[in-house]
C-alpha cells in the first residue's frame, strides 16, 4: 500500500470514560444525525452492576484493510488521500453491502439521505484543525486524536509510552486505526463482516489476528 | 489560564494550520447540523467552513456555567464547541451542554406572554400582548400589595445570571419572602460547614490522594471541575470510595463501593472518628491548636464502634476501620467529600457536621488536596436602597420553623406550607423565574394547593414547566443563547476563580425577553423605576470597574481567568470560638445535639422501600427532559428495583407497576437491576410531567416529586428527599 500523507487515529483510554455520551450528542449535532442514529457509542462491560464497570466508546475505526471499502460496488466508499475511510454521496448506491460488511457495526443506512452513513472523524473539522467533535467534547479527554504519521504528535507518543491494543475478531483484521488501553475490558464485540458472494478479499484481511 | 490546566488551546489546535485559518473569525463547521432546521442535507457532502461565526458564551443547561463557544451560520446557532480558556470547565461540554441548542430551537418554546383561561393547570391559555400582560402583572401585584402587605408575594428565581434581578426587583418592590431553588438542595451541607469551620471551604479533588464520597455522584451529576479533575487525580493515585445505596455510574467507577443503608450515614462516619480518634491517626498539632471541643468529641464518639455501626449500616467493621486508616494515612490531601445536594434526611446537617469534622481531624485545611477556600473576586454593582414599607410584617413568612435557617435562602417546604396554613401572615402572590417546584420540590400535591392558595401567580420561563403551567401568567424569557447577561463569578479550587458573562449569541427568538427587561418594564409600571434606572452594559461597566484587563479577556477569550495559588486563603474560622468547631457553641445553647448524635432511621417494613434521589448526566431536574436529543437518551424514567425484591413482588424486567407513598401514587415500568439494595427503590427525576406544552417527554415516565413526602432538615429547614416509604405493585 503506498504511504498516505496522514494516517489519522484515535486512541481511547476505556479507564476514563465516565458515560456521560457528550461524545454521542455531539457528533450527532454536528453531523446532524436523525433521530435514532449514531455515529459513535459507548459500550459498557456490566450491564447489571457489579463492583466494577468500564466504560468503551467507539465509532468507524478508520480501518486499514477496510472491508466496507471491499463490499462496495460502486467505489462510493473509498480510503482518501488522508487515510479516512469515507463516503462519496454521489455515488452511493444505498445498497447496504458495507453496513453488513463492517466488523464493528458502524455503518447505517441514513434514512435521511438514503445512503450510507458512518463517522468520518469530522472531516470536515480536521481540514481545519480542529479536533473530530467527541474529542473535543470529551469531559475526560478518554480520546486522544492525532496524526500517527507524525512523530511528534501526542497520539504517536502516547502509542509509544502506553501499551495499546487493537479490538479485533479473531477471524478478521481489518487493522483498525482506534487503539485502546490494554486494560479495555470490552474486547469480544465484533462481529464477522458479510460480505457479497462476488468480492474477493486481499490474503491479509481475512489472516487471523492472533 | 495556569500552565498545567489540561484542555489548554494548544492541545486543541492539534494540527499546524496557518494562523490565518486558526485567527480568522469563521471557524469550521457543518452548516446543516440542525436536522430539524435543515432536514436531509446532512451527511458525506463536503461542508464548507467559511463565513460562519464564532461567539463566546456560557452554558445554562445547568448551575455549572461551562464555557462555550457558538457557531453561528447566517443567523442561527448550528454547533456549541467547548471553550478550551475556561479551566473551571477543563475545556468540555457534556451532553447537556452538546444538547442546549435544542432549548434554544426547541419547538416547544413559550413564544408570547399567555393568560390562563380556564382552572389552573387545565391548560387553556390566551395569547395577549407584553403590554397587556405587564399591566395586568404591575396591577395584580400593586393590589397584592395594599391588600396583603409587599410580603403578601413570594418570589422564586433558579440558578441563572440574572435572578439577582428578580430579587432586586423583590427587594424594590417591598417583599422580603425571596426563595431559591437550594432549600431543595444544598442548604444541609452548607449549614454544617458554615457551623463547623465558618467559612465555606471547597475541596481540592485534582491533588487528593483519598477521596471518601457519601452520597455524592460526581460522575453522572457533573459539578465543574470537580468531576473531571476527580477522574484526572484517580488516573494518578487517588482512591476513590463511593458510599451510596445505589450503584451509579460514580460507585461502578470507584476504588470501593458500600451500599450504605440509606439513613445510617452518620453512624458510618461517628465509627470512623471512633478509630481516627482513639488510634491517635489525627493531626495533632491541627486538632490541639485549630479545633474547639476535641475532647468532648473524643468522649462522645467512644460508644460508636466499628463493631456497633457494621449493624446499623451494612458495611463490615473491618472496612470501616480500614476506610478510617486509610483515610487518616492519605492526611493532609485526604477529603471525605462535603457534597453538593444533600437534601436527603432529617439529619442531614448533622451527617455533613460529621463529615466537616472528619476532614478537621485528618487537618486537611487550607493545604493542596484538602479542603481550601475560593479566592474571591470582588466585583463592582449598581447599588439601591431597597424602600421601607411601614405595614409589612416583622420576618420572612418561613421563619422559625427551623432552628438554624438562612434568611437569605429561606425554606420552599416551609414556605409552601405557611402559605397553604396562612400563617403567620397571608400570601397570596408567587413570581417564579427559571425553577420549577413543581418537578423538584417534593409533594406535588402539596404545591398544587399552595398555587390555590393565591390570588395571582406569574411565571417567567423558557418553556412551559409544571410550575408555569400552574400559573395564571406565563411570560416567555430567552434563552442562555440570546441575551445579555451581567458578569457571573465562577468558582473553581484547582482551575482558580474565573469572570464569565454573555452576550447575544444570535437575536431572540419569538417574542422572548430577558428577565431585565420584564422587570424594568414591570418596575416602571409600579412606580419602581428608579432602581432600575441602568442598562445591562451600565450593570456589567460597574461590576468590571477598575478592571480593564477583565473587559479585555471577557471580549477576547471568553472568560476572564484569575491564577495563583489557591491554598494559603485562611485568614481564621468566624465561628464563635474562632476555631473549628468539633463542638459547635451555638447549637448547644439552640438546644441542637452540639456534636452528632446517631439516631437509627425507621425500619422500613417488609415489601416497602425507601426511595432515593439522584439523577444520571443527561437530565437537570425537571429542565432537559423536554429536550428532544437528551429525551433520545432517557426517553422515560423506571423504577429501580432489586431482582430479590422484584421476585418476590412477582414484577418482571419492563412490568408497569404502581409506586405509592402516603402523599401520592404513580406509574411506572420496573427496572430490575442489582444497582440498587434490596430495600432501596430510585427513579430519575424530571418525567411524569402535567404541562401537555412539554410535547416531547409529556406522557412519560413518572413524577418522583408526586410519590416523595415532604419531609425536611431538622436545623436548616432543607427538603430531606430520602425518608419516604413506598409501597411498589404490579399492575
Amino acid at each position: 500500500m503506498k504511504q498516505m500523507s496522514k494516517k489519522y487515529a484515535i486512541a481511547v483510554d476505556a479507564r476514563k470514560c465516565i458515560d456521560c455520551k457528550a461524545c454521542m450528542i455531539a457528533c450527532k449535532v454536528e453531523n446532524g444525525l436523525p433521530q435514532g442514529f449514531w455515529r459513535n457509542w459507548i459500550k459498557d462491560n456490566d450491564p447489571n452492576g457489579g463492583m466494577h464497570t468500564q466504560f468503551q466508546p467507539g465509532q468507524c475505526m478508520q480501518c486499514d484493510s477496510p472491508s466496507c471499502v471491499s463490499a462496495c460496488p460502486v467505489g462510493a466508499t473509498f480510503k482518501g488521500a488522508d487515510g479516512l475511510v469515507v463516503i462519496d454521496p454521489k455515488k452511493c448506491i444505498g445498497c447496504g453491502n458495507c453496513v453488513t460488511a463492517c466488523p464493528y457495526d458502524a455503518r447505517f443506512r441514513n434514512p435521511e439521505t438514503a445512503i450510507a452513513d458512518k463517522c468520518d472523524f469530522c472531516h470536515h473539522r480536521i481540514k481545519v484543525g480542529e479536533e473530530p467533535a467527541c474529542v473535543e467534547t470529551c469531559p475526560t479527554r478518554t480520546r486522544v486524536f492525532g496524526d500517527l504519521n507524525d512523530p511528534e504528535s501526542e497520539i504517536s507518543k502516547l502509542l509509544k509510552s502506553t501499551k495499546h491494543i487493537q479490538i479485533i475478531n479473531p477471524l478478521i483484521n481489518t487493522r483498525p486505526n482506534i487503539y485502546y488501553t490494554e486494560q479495555t475490558a470490552l474486547l469480544n464485540w465484533p462481529k464477522e463482516p458479510t460480505l457479497p458472494g462476488n468480492i474477493h478479499m486481499s490474503s491479509q484481511f481475512w489472516k487471523g489476528s492472533s | 489560564m495556569p500552565k498545567d490546566n489540561k484542555g489548554g488551546f494548544t492541545r486543541r489546535r492539534f494540527l499546524k494550520v496557518s494562523a490565518t485559518a486558526t485567527a480568522a473569525a469563521s471557524i469550521a463547521g457543518n452548516a446543516s447540523v440542525l436536522h430539524a432546521l435543515a432536514p436531509g442535507t446532512a451527511n458525506g457532502a463536503e461542508i464548507d467552513t467559511t463565513g460562519m461565526e464564532k461567539k463566546f458564551s456560557v452554558c445554562d443547561m445547568c448551575f455549572n456555567k461551562c464555557g462555550l463557544i457558538a457557531r453561528v451560520d447566517k443567523g442561527k446557532v448550528v454547533k456549541l464547541d467547548p471553550n478550551p480558556k475556561v479551566a473551571k470547565s477543563r475545556g468540555l461540554l457534556c451532553a447537556r451542554g452538546n444538547a442546549g441548542i435544542q432549548r434554544l430551537y426547541d419547538p416547544d418554546r413559550l413564544k408570547t406572554p399567555l393568560l390562563r383561561k380556564g382552572a389552573r393547570g387545565e391548560g387553556k391559555w390566551q395569547q395577549i400582548s407584553w403590554e397587556q400582560a405587564l399591566d395586568l402583572a404591575a396591577e395584580k401585584l400593586l393590589k397584592i400589595g395594599e391588600k396583603y402587605t409587599r410580603c403578601g408575594t413570594l418570589f422564586m428565581a433558579g440558578s441563572d445570571m440574572q435572578s439577582k434581578f428578580v430579587h432586586r426587583f423583590a427587594e424594590a418592590y417591598g417583599s422580603y419572602n425571596i426563595l431559591s431553588h437550594e432549600s431543595n438542595c444544598l442548604l444541609s451541607r452548607n449549614r454544617a460547614f458554615l457551623d463547623t469551620f465558618g467559612v465555606m471551604p471547597m475541596p481540592d479533588v485534582l491533588n487528593a490522594k483519598y477521596v471518601l464520597m457519601p452520597g455524592s455522584n460526581r460522575f453522572e451529576a457533573l459539578v465543574t471541575p470537580d468531576s473531571i479533575d476527580l477522574m484526572t487525580a484517580m488516573r494518578k493515585d487517588c482512591k476513590l470510595v463511593v458510599l451510596d445505596p445505589r450503584y451509579t455510574k460514580t460507585a461502578a467507577l470507584a476504588h470501593e463501593w458500600h451500599a450504605i443503608k440509606p439513613g445510617t450515614d452518620l453512624a458510618f462516619f461517628l465509627a470512623v472518628m471512633h478509630v481516627i480518634i482513639n488510634e491517635k491517626l489525627y493531626d495533632v498539632p491541627f486538632v490541639e491548636n485549630q479545633t474547639y471541643g476535641f475532647e468532648q468529641l473524643k468522649r462522645h464518639v467512644q460508644k460508636y464502634t466499628p463493631k456497633w455501626a457494621e449493624r446499623e449500616c451494612d458495611i463490615p467493621f473491618c472496612d470501616i476501620t480500614r476506610i478510617a486508616r486509610e483515610l487518616a494515612a492519605a492526611k493532609p490531601a485526604a477529603i471525605v467529600y462535603p457534597g453538593r445536594r444533600t437534601s436527603d434526611y432529617t439529619d442531614s446537617t448533622q451527617i455533613r457536621r460529621a463529615n466537616a469534622m472528619i476532614n478537621a481531624l485528618l487537618g486537611n485545611w487550607d493545604q493542596p488536596g484538602g479542603l481550601v477556600l475560593p479566592r474571591k473576586i470582588h466585583l463592582g454593582s449598581i447599588p439601591f436602597e431597597a424602600p421601607f414599607y411601614e405595614d409589612n410584617p416583622d420576618d420572612r413568612i418561613d421563619m422559625g420553623r427551623s432552628t438554624m435557617m438562612f434568611d437569605t435562602e429561606g425554606s420552599f417546604k416551609h414556605a409552601r406550607d405557611a402559605v397553604i396554613e396562612g400563617k403567620p401572615y397571608p400570601v397570596k402572590g408567587w413570581v417564579t423565574y427559571k425553577t420549577n417546584p413543581m418537578q423538584t420540590g417534593a409533594n406535588r400535591q402539596k404545591t398544587i394547593k399552595m398555587i390555590n392558595k393565591l390570588d395571582f401567580m406569574m411565571s417567567i420561563d423558557v418553556t412551559m414547566s409544571d410550575t408555569a403551567w400552574m400559573a395564571d401568567l406565563v411570560l416567555p424569557a430567552a434563552t442562555y443563547l440570546e441575551r445579555m447577561d451581567p458578569v457571573s463569578v465562577q468558582q473553581g479550587i484547582s482551575s482558580g476563580p474565573c469572570l464569565v458573562t454573555r452576550d447575544p449569541v444570535v437575536k431572540p427568538l419569538y417574542e422572548s425577553k430577558s428577565a431585565l427587561w420584564i422587570i424594568k418594564q414591570l418596575a416602571k409600571r409600579m412606580d419602581l423605576g428608579e432602581h432600575f434606572d441602568f442598562t445591562m452594559k451600565d450593570y456589567r461597566k460597574a461590576q468590571l470597574k477598575g478592571m480593564p484587563e477583565a473587559e479585555a479577556a471577557l471580549k477576547n477569550d471568553g472568560v476572564y481567568q484569575v491564577g495563583g495559588n489557591y491554598a494559603g486563603l485562611h485568614k481564621g474560622f468566624k465561628t464563635l470560638s474562632k476555631k473549628v468547631e468539633l463542638y459547635n457553641q451555638r447549637y448547644a445553647k439552640a438546644g441542637i445535639d452540639p456534636m452528632p448524635v446517631y439516631r437509627p432511621p425507621k425500619r422500613v417494613p417488609t415489601n416497602r422501600f425507601r426511595m432515593v434521589v439522584g439523577r444520571n448526566a443527561y437530565i437537570t431536574q425537571g429542565s432537559t427532559t423536554n429536550n428532544p436529543l437528551l429525551h433520545e437518551l432517557v426517553p422515560e424514567n423506571s423504577l429501580w428495583i432489586h431482582p430479590d425484591s422484584a421476585i418476590k413482588l412477582g414484577i418482571s424486567q419492563g412490568d408497569r407497576v404502581t409506586v405509592s407513598s402516603s402523599v401520592g401514587k404513580q406509574n411506572i415500568r420496573a427496572y430490575v437491576t442489582k444497582k440498587t439494595r434490596k430495600d432501596t427503590v430510585y427513579m430519575h427525576s424530571g418525567f411524569g410531567v402535567l404541562s401537555k406544552g412539554l410535547r416531547t417527554v409529556y406522557g412519560s415516565g413518572a413524577c418522583i416529586v408526586e410519590i416523595l413526602e415532604d419531609k425536611n432538615d431538622d436545623i436548616s429547614g432543607n427538603m430531606a428527599m430520602h425518608e419516604t416509604v413506598v409501597t411498589v405493585r404490579k399492575i
